[in-house]
């Protein structure tokens, strides 16, 4: 088994998995429907102000599991299917925030800036059509830097780190992401502990569950899916709700925007936005790599290094930055689209996720079992197959067919999806809470479940309150128990030595960056605000 | 609770009577919740899943499967404990849950006779593993590797299998460093990895057995191990206990013994068929069924839980 | 009059003394292994330290508001209680409907039984239709509908509607398409 073998098989293993049904004998594997269906809704979700990828994701999970069982088929399919949703969701996010002024997602604000006035001056088409070019290329060009890299960190990894380096490792992480998400630091830092505190509820080595109270439900731990989806859907979900009842009668939307124009994408429009998306993509896949600072950043570095650009050499009569200038639309969806593929860098390489969407992709993995994603994934063993090294490639596979539909009928579906944004919030959100709670009870058949699910939405909803990240305690949730597991065994194989942190030159490296990270940010944390206050 | 009462006392009649006629017409009153005391995906979840399946074919009974997995399978037990004793509620776990488990948590309260133990449905091929490339081929390579100096780490998957590799240890003049890991699959993966050197493992070794990238160093249980017969017995090297445990279904204590036979009987015939997918998963990956049932297995349960009062005396020394 | 400490910082102050109590009672009350705990002659990492890493996580971060986060100076924006109201009845909303769910269908059984004169048991219906979707059914409609009256500040007739429009289609993706999923509340009866 060599690792070409590997990577014909993964391939296979998308095709050739269970049959759904077949086309003048040329059987079509269930796996390459689950992607082309993920990748449909995810458009239309992202199309739809309020609603959002992971929203999609994490309601559609416990449909898909029921659907494919526990058994490793199920990985791809329902793997396909996420992953599909995650990349429609992205091109979604820009239809309405052109057509309407409205960004569907966060990063989608900076969209709006060149988007909408393209719309106003009639060339709404045109704009839809730079954001998909922009968006799949970008996106393409991340999920090749993942596939390259992704396999050789793992190995790096698996062979020069062993149990004290990796516990330093997902210290250096937590202590990066806590730092980076988010305003402020020490926010994050709160945010951080707070998840990890949630990890060792009725979890830990002794047969007492600990920090449960005594309350039977809270000693077999809180259920992954419950809380995840608590704090990022529910709070989200009612933080919106609550903005939508402050506003009402508020909204003065524009009706109708499409018209006079048709034009197309011509090559010589290719040319001019070309070196946009080029360094966005760039920009994108870098930040993307980084566990934790998401595309909304990517999206503004690459706004702002677009309109340096622009500023010097746009010729007289042409729009700027912000007036409806098509390379700006090119710089920010280029940028936060290639942030999706790098993400999946640290998850697949290290299991460590930096996003939502990687945060559901976990919880598919773990939920599913038989595909635990981290370093151990990629051991080309050759005298047996390994089959999560199969899987990996497998999900590879998926992302290029997500790709390729995207590029396809991408476009064509996205100048679909307007009416989208027609949907009134109102009506549709509660029913997404209902459809939340209900997903989460079908998984874990437990009232107490939905309890937890509505405590962590107010957490959640407190949080966004607040200015709290909940990225940060999502990750740190799902992180928690590897942490303290992977401490726990490499103090005792390093015979219970109080030091195992510090006393190997990798590790220590790893917590002095750690302690820097967490200083670094909290003074430029302070000198940002002191510049804030000096200007206002 | 009308029918609970009916249930029962149809019980107490039958319990005088040959059971063989009734069990085959007994059918559960509803739905059956089946709680998992194993991670989803693994080998004991799924196979656990399959018999169900099939079951459902067969008898058209319906599971309900729910993942109650940790504590060592006290979760899961827990949550067994008080549910009603009708044949609506049943668990899959180990043997090791109502022996090691809960002699060594006397403050939970649970014993082996809060339940009705059903059938097992698999034994473990347990044995001590390490990478070929160690250039090992017994466990009395690894002892000498030890006193020569070298510092060995030993990953185990639960406190019991601690406490074995603690005084197999200690009976060899050896001190292990004990690494605790969740599952199986992580100990498998850990000594892959180099985590750690050695391990317990309990049947996923046995592809990288074949392949020649793993060596079986001891068996773990009473007899040599299927695949590696040649390996020594770790009772043979001065350990006093053995690792054997097998997978069992529970029900609550008080379970009716027309519907404790009923379900035996037809697990057995589903774990026992070569043809089912259940049959042929514990055939690849357990080396084939282990059906006890009836009172030989209630012996055996109540068995392991004294035999692991002593083992924890003898660990805690 | 006028706080002396931002917001910022009193969410701080809060933090920190969250911190205090996880560190000094309900870690030590409610965990049974010490920092470390000593088992087999081998010392081990116990039960207490990684939640007290946790704290230490809200402490140092509820310190960094308390003192790098200075106070503002005006431009804050005040915290909108009405709103927050509005997300507490909206969670209250579907707590309660799902209170609702769970006590409709037994409910139910007991009048039927009350009329007939048989013994049903909730229990053992939970997977037959009808009774199976009487809980979801009831609870999901008034979910959607008291929450979509409450967003529109009326009731009206397409709120309840939508409600049942939910509640069906969601009986379509779950339960008819699959014979192994249960409707909430019937898992755990």
């Amino acid at each position: 088994m060599g690792t070409l073998d590997y990577i014909w098989m993964g391939i296979l293993s998308v095709f050739q998995g269970p049959e759904l049904f077949s086309i003048f004998g040329l059987s079509i594997s269930v796996t390459l429907i689950m992607i082309a269906i993920g990748f449909l809704l995810g458009i239309a979700v992202g199309a739809t102000p309020g609603l959002a990828g992971p929203i999609a994701m994490a309601i559609s999970l416990p449909i898909l599991i029921s659907i494919f069982g526990f058994s490793p088929d199920a990985l791809l399919p329902v793997m396909g299917f996420l992953i599909g949703v995650m990349k429609g969701a992205t091109i979604g996010g820009a239809v309405p925030a052109i057509l309407f002024n409205t960004p569907g997602t966060p990063d989608a604000y900076l969209t709006t800036l060149d988007g909408y006035p393209m719309t106003q001056k009639g060339n709404a088409r045109r704009a839809l059509r730079v954001a998909h070019f922009s968006s799949v290329s970008g996106d393409t060009f991340s999920d090749i830097v993942l596939i390259v890299c992704a396999p050789f960190l793992a190995i790096l990894v698996e062979g020069y780190l062993d149990l004290p380096e990796k516990a330093a490792l997902l210290i250096l992480s937590l202590a990066f992401i806590a730092a980076a998400v988010g305003g402020a630091p020490a926010k994050g830092l709160i945010s951080t502990g707070l998840g990890l505190l949630a990890a060792y509820v009725g979890t830990g080595e002794d047969f007492y569950p600990r920090l449960s109270l005594g309350s039977p439900a809270l000693s077999e731990g809180l259920p992954l899916a419950a809380v995840i989806l608590g704090v990022l859907i529910v709070g989200a979900v009612a933080h919106e709700l609550t903005t939508y009842w402050r506003e009402r009668g508020r909204q003065d939307r524009q009706d109708d925007p499409e018209g006079r124009d048709n034009q197309g994408l011509s090559l010589r429009l290719i040319g001019r936005i070309w070196p946009y998306i080029c360094r966005s993509a760039l920009v994108g896949t870098v930040i993307g790599a980084l566990p934790g600072i998401g595309s909304t950043l990517a999206a503004t570095i690459g706004y702002t290094l677009g309109r340096a650009r622009h500023e010097k050499r746009k010729r007289k009569g042409d729009p700027s930055f912000g007036e409806g200038a098509p390379e700006g639309v090119a710089a920010t969806e280029a940028a936060n689209s290639s942030v999706s593929g790098a993400n999946l860098i640290p998850v697949l390489s290290l299991g460590i996720p930096g996003n939502a969407a990687a945060v559901f992709l976990i919880l598919a993995a773990e939920s599913i079992g038989g595909f635990t994603p981290g370093p151990s994934v990629f051991k080309f063993s050759t005298e047996q197959v390994n089959p999560e090294l199969v899987i990996a490639f497998g999900l590879f596979t998926c992302m290029f067919i997500a790709n390729f539909l995207n590029w396809t009928i991408g476009g064509l579906i996205m100048r679909a999806m307007g009416i989208m944004t027609r949907v009134p919030k109102q009506m549709l959100l509660p029913v997404v809470l209902l459809l939340t709670l209900t997903a989460i009870y079908v998984q874990e058949t437990a009232m107490v479940a939905v309890w937890i699910t509505l405590a962590f939405g107010v957490v959640g909803y407190l949080m966004r309150v607040y200015g709290i990240s909940p990225l940060p305690f999502v990750i740190a949730f799902i992180l928690g128990g590897r942490l303290e597991d992977t401490a726990r065994q490499a103090f005792a194989s390093t015979g219970s030595d109080p030091w195992f942190l510090f006393n190997n030159p990798i590790a220590a490296v790893f917590m002095a960056l750690s302690v820097l990270t967490i200083i670094v940010a909290l003074r430029l944390d302070r000198r940002s605000q002191r510049s804030a206050k000096v200007s206002s | 609770m009308k029918s609970m009462i009916k249930a029962a006392a149809t019980a107490v009649a039958i319990a005088a009577s040959a059971s063989a006629a009734t069990a085959a017409d007994w059918t559960p009153p509803g739905p059956i919740k089946l709680l998992v005391a194993f991670r989803s995906g693994g080998g004991a979840d799924t196979h656990a899943r399959l018999i169900a399946e099939e079951l459902e074919a067969r008898h058209g009974w319906k599971f309900i499967p729910e993942e109650v997995a940790g504590k060592g399978g006290l979760n899961m037990a827990a949550a067994l404990k008080d549910a009603p004793a009708d044949g609506t509620v049943i668990g899959l776990g180990v043997t090791e849950f109502f022996g090691y488990s809960m002699a060594a948590t006397p403050k939970a309260g649970m014993k082996p006779a809060d339940y009705t133990p059903i059938i097992t449905t698999a034994g473990f091929q347990m044995g001590v593993v390490a990478t070929s490339g160690r250039g090992w081929t017994t466990i009395d390579d690894a002892f000498a590797a030890a006193k020569a100096g070298e510092t060995l780490s030993f990953g185990v998957m639960s406190p019991r299998l601690a406490d074995l590799a603690y005084l197999l240890g200690k009976a060899n003049g050896v001190d292990f460093n004990i690494v605790s890991l969740r599952g199986g699959k992580a100990v498998f993966d850990a000594i892959n990895a180099g985590d750690v050197d050695m391990g317990f493992v309990a049947g996923l070794q046995t592809r990288a057995v074949a392949a020649g990238d793993m060596v079986n160093l001891a068996s773990a249980i009473t007899k040599p191990l299927n695949q590696s017969p040649d390996a020594p017995l770790l009772l043979e090297r001065g350990l006093e206990f053995d690792a054997e445990g097998e997978f069992l279904f529970v029900a609550p204590a008080g379970l009716p013994e027309e519907a404790r036979a009923a379900m035996a009987d037809a697990i057995e015939a589903v774990i026992t068929d070569p043809n089912t997918k259940a049959g042929q998963m514990i055939a690849k990956a357990f080396g084939g069924a282990v059906a006890i049932k009836g009172d030989a297995l209630a012996e055996r349960v109540q068995a392991e839980f004294d035999t692991s009062e002593t083992l924890l005396d003898a660990a805690s020394e | 009059m006028e706080s002396p400490l931002s917001r910022d910082q009193k969410l701080g102050v809060f933090f920190m003394l969250f911190a205090f109590l996880l560190i000094f009672l309900w870690i030590p009350l409610d965990t049974d292994t010490g920092f470390i705990e000593k088992v087999r002659r081998q010392i081990s990492i116990g039960d207490a330290l990684a939640p007290t890493v946790a704290a230490a996580f809200l402490m140092v971060g509820g310190l960094g508001l308390l003192l790098f986060r200075a106070p503002e100076t005006g431009v804050e924006e005040p915290l909108d209680q009405l709103a927050m109201r509005f997300a507490g009845l909206l969670f209250a909303v579907y707590f309660l409907c799902f209170l609702v769910m769970w006590g409709v269908g037994p409910l139910v059984v007991w009048v039927a039984n009350g009329i007939t004169g048989d013994a049903l048991e909730y229990r053992l219906l939970r997977d037959t239709a009808p009774w199976k979707y009487l809980g979801f059914a009831t609870g999901g409609t008034l979910a959607v509908m008291s929450s979509i009256s409450m967003l529109e500040g009326r009731f009206s007739w397409r709120a309840l509607f939508t409600g049942l429009v939910a509640v069906v289609a969601m009986i379509a993706i779950y339960d008819l398409p699959f014979d192994d999923l249960l409707l909430p509340p019937n898992g755990d009866m």
